[in-house]
């Protein structure tokens, strides 16, 4: 695996790292809510469970008080304070030990000799709330409700208080009070949810880590049939998959070599009739090659004394001489196309200047005619790397075409080039040709108008097989015409071997 | 008179071979097997050989092979195949020069005669090129006192090169030059022959210091006297 990617392209490119991500999201989220619901459903079950055992404690608790003051032989305030105080002398707290105070209060009608307010270790009676005072002095049940413990020095612990009424005899109603702190149960509550939340993030984890583990397994022999497939590709067709066992996977690695196997046996059928073309090619041409040598030579031995022929029997050999060289023409570009065609063609790159490759087309072309074309060229030499034989065949053609349509008028060569690709224009200003032909132009055989191409020498399979040299120097040709108002043929091809256009330095339509 | 022997398995073009040769006179030996070569060969000692390449008996490549091992004798090679491989190890066994079928017969006899001229003809002082002393009298070259053979061919072009030092010779003008050549011509043929040469007279063939390579231009000589 790749040490340090993005997360967006790990998301992107990796099925591991995408379905990994999304089963540890979902375990997160139903992790949460079951926990969630499995606090509710804990604290609310200590928290009863402490309710219960409050009401009781506080029930038992008014009951003793009851009866002590049912039964007390005083009857007087100090007797009654005594009491009270009595009662309110809870021991105070330890840390470990589930607090619980006690506050008791005469209701406000009473009596003032017998008025009393108290509470144990120094509870704030603040902590009773006035609305639940009211609500118990109303209501002779008992009654109860959550509240804040707190203490004189500002100590404060969420709590349970339970109310109670006491009637003493010939001293009026008390409010008696049960606060039981709940700081306890805070404390289990915590821990149980500290073990919860930890139990959650392992277990996420761990299944984080078995999805990945087991996507791996799972996805390594996909991985590795991609990476045969890459092979395949490139051209190496020995290459199979390893395959174990016979499960889903097992069979997809089957499959994938029986495809392997059928590829290769395709590709090497087809290079068998690849090479028996090339085979027939070259076979045809030693075969047509040896007699036309030989017609040839006879032929102008015969050209060579036709001072003493009948003038019929010399344009008669003049003919030959020139339907020989006709035929020559066209049989070298046929094994040329059929080379292209069996993918025989090969480039070999030489660095030139293609500058003076161009003006050595031209004076080959036209040596004594350098007035009817002219050469546009940068200064410095253009240097490119190029297969000199096939661009030169491509240019000669393209200017010797421009040079039968000019109808009289001159021809323009421009070179033009940038960092990375030259083209070479030829511009006729002559009969051109209708745009719609434009295709056509580099079909085999094709003839814009029979009649006046057959004066012209072509052999109809110039421009397809300048369009082929183009080609395999990752080149273009882009044509521009109008009737009347001549051609534009450009050449453009990449200056380094292995290169590619970017940009075209010629463009075919004229300004 | 010239003997050229027509060395060709199709008796027909043999004997046009012949015909035109005699016109162009010549005298002409036509041979129609490749392993009958080498007996009509030390038998005759001709003075050019025109060599097909597919042959009965013995391929044109290997009798160019034989020839070589026991004669510099110009051998030009006619070959119905254009394509590189053939063509290059047509050169590649000491072939001087080839032409493809179907050639013009005029232009066999023009390269024929380019082959077959003395380059004697215009006898100069000695020339110098790297350290090695050319002796147009001898026809010899010799580097460190030790001659080395040639072929009438390969000693014609170290002869161009080093007769104008300065000069960067393009292929195209190195054709015209030594092989009698118009322009626009198969330029394989130059870089073949430069590279058996440089095999033959440079003590490191790969790094040269006699004949340099001017990139995408040509070649040209070394300086003279300059060590290797």
């Amino acid at each position: 695996m790749s040490p340090i990617k993005s997360p967006l392209k790990s998301w992107r490119s990796s099925l591991v790292f995408r379905v990994t991500t999304t089963i540890v999201s979902l375990t997160i989220i139903v992790i949460w809510l079951i926990g969630s619901a499995l606090e509710t459903q804990i604290s609310s079950g200590i928290f009863d469970e402490k309710l219960r055992l409050s009401i009781a404690d506080a029930q038992s608790t008014a009951r003793n008080t009851q009866i002590q003051l049912t039964f007390s032989p005083y009857q007087d305030k100090a007797a009654l304070k005594l009491i009270f105080t009595e009662i309110l002398a809870v021991p105070p707290r330890s840390f470990e030990s589930s607090a619980r105070e006690l506050a008791v209060f005469s209701f406000a009608n009473t009596n003032s000799k017998f008025k009393y307010a108290g509470t144990s270790n120094l509870v704030d009676p603040i902590s009773i709330p006035e609305s639940f005072r009211e609500k118990t002095r109303k209501s002779t049940a008992t009654q109860w409700e959550r509240t804040k413990l707190k203490y004189v020095d500002g100590k404060t612990e969420s709590a349970i208080v339970v109310g109670h009424v006491l009637t003493i005899k010939g001293a009026g109603k008390y409010e008696l009070y049960v606060i039981s702190s709940l700081a306890q149960q805070s404390r289990t509550m915590s821990l149980i949810l500290q073990y919860l939340w930890l139990t959650g993030v392992a277990l996420t984890f761990l299944i984080g880590l078995i999805t990945f583990f087991v996507l791996r397994r799972l996805i390594s022999p996909i991985r590795d049939a991609a990476k045969v497939a890459e092979e395949l590709t490139a051209g190496n067709l020995e290459l199979r998959m390893d395959i174990q066992g016979e499960d889903e996977i097992a069979s997809l690695g089957y499959s994938f070599n029986e495809m392997a196997v059928s590829l290769q046996q395709q590709i090497s059928r087809l290079e068998n009739l690849s090479k028996l073309q090339q085979r027939f090619v070259s076979d045809v041409s030693h075969e047509l090659r040896t007699p036309l040598t030989t017609i040839r030579m006879a032929s102008q031995v015969i050209h060579a004394t036709k001072e003493s022929f009948e003038p019929t029997v010399a344009r008669s050999s003049e003919l030959l001489i020139s339907q020989i060289d006709r035929f020559e023409s066209l049989l070298t570009d046929l094994l040329e196309v059929s080379r292209f065609d069996a993918q025989a063609a090969v480039l070999e790159i030489e660095e030139v200047d293609i500058t003076a490759l161009v003006k050595e087309t031209i004076d080959y072309l036209h040596p004594s005619q350098d007035r009817i074309i002219h050469l546009w060229a940068p200064d410095e030499p253009v240097m490119v790397d190029i297969d000199p034989r096939r661009i030169k065949r491509i240019i000669r053609n393209l200017i010797a075409n421009a040079v039968d349509h000019r109808e009289d008028k001159s021809v323009d060569v421009q070179i033009e080039q940038t960092e990375n690709e030259v083209s070479i224009g030829v511009r006729d200003y002559g009969v051109g040709f209708k745009y719609t032909d434009k295709k056509l132009l580099f079909e085999r055989f094709w003839r814009a108008d029979s009649s006046r191409a057959r004066t012209t020498g072509g052999t109809g399979l110039g421009l397809s097989i300048a369009l082929e040299d183009a080609k395999l120097h990752q080149g273009e040709i882009d044509v521009w015409g109008e009737r009347g108002r001549g051609a534009h043929f450009v050449l453009t091809i990449p200056k380094f071997a292995g290169g590619s256009i970017q940009s075209k330095p010629i463009s075919a339509q004229p300004d | 008179m010239t003997l050229i022997m027509v060395v060709d398995d199709d008796q027909d073009l043999a004997e046009m071979l012949g015909i035109v040769l005699t016109g162009a006179g010549y005298e002409v030996d036509l041979v129609s097997r490749g392993d009958e070569v080498m007996p009509l060969f030390t038998a005759q000692n001709p003075d050019l050989i025109l060599l097909d390449v597919m042959l009965p008996g013995l391929n044109g490549v290997e009798v160019c092979k034989l020839i070589r091992e026991k004669s510099m004798v110009p051998i030009v090679m006619l070959s119905a195949k254009g394509d590189k491989q053939d063509v290059v190890a047509g050169l590649e066994a000491g072939a001087d020069d080839y032409m493809v079928k179907p050639f013009d017969p005029s232009e066999l006899v023009a390269r024929m005669k380019v082959r077959l001229r003395r380059s004697t003809a215009e006898v100069s002082t000695d020339l110098q090129i790297g350290n090695i002393k050319i002796d147009q009298i001898e026809h010899s070259i010799i580097r460190d006192g030790q001659i080395i053979a040639l072929t009438r061919l390969e000693f014609d072009l170290l002869v161009a090169l080093a007769k104008e030092p300065g000069r960067v010779f393009t292929r195209e003008a190195l054709l015209s030059e030594v092989w009698g050549y118009r322009p626009a011509t198969d330029t394989r043929l130059v870089n073949v022959h430069i590279q058996r040469l440089r095999s033959k007279i440079e003590i490191d063939p790969e790094n040269p210091k006699i004949i340099l390579t001017v990139r995408g231009v040509g070649y040209k000589a070394g300086v003279p006297g300059s060590p290797q």
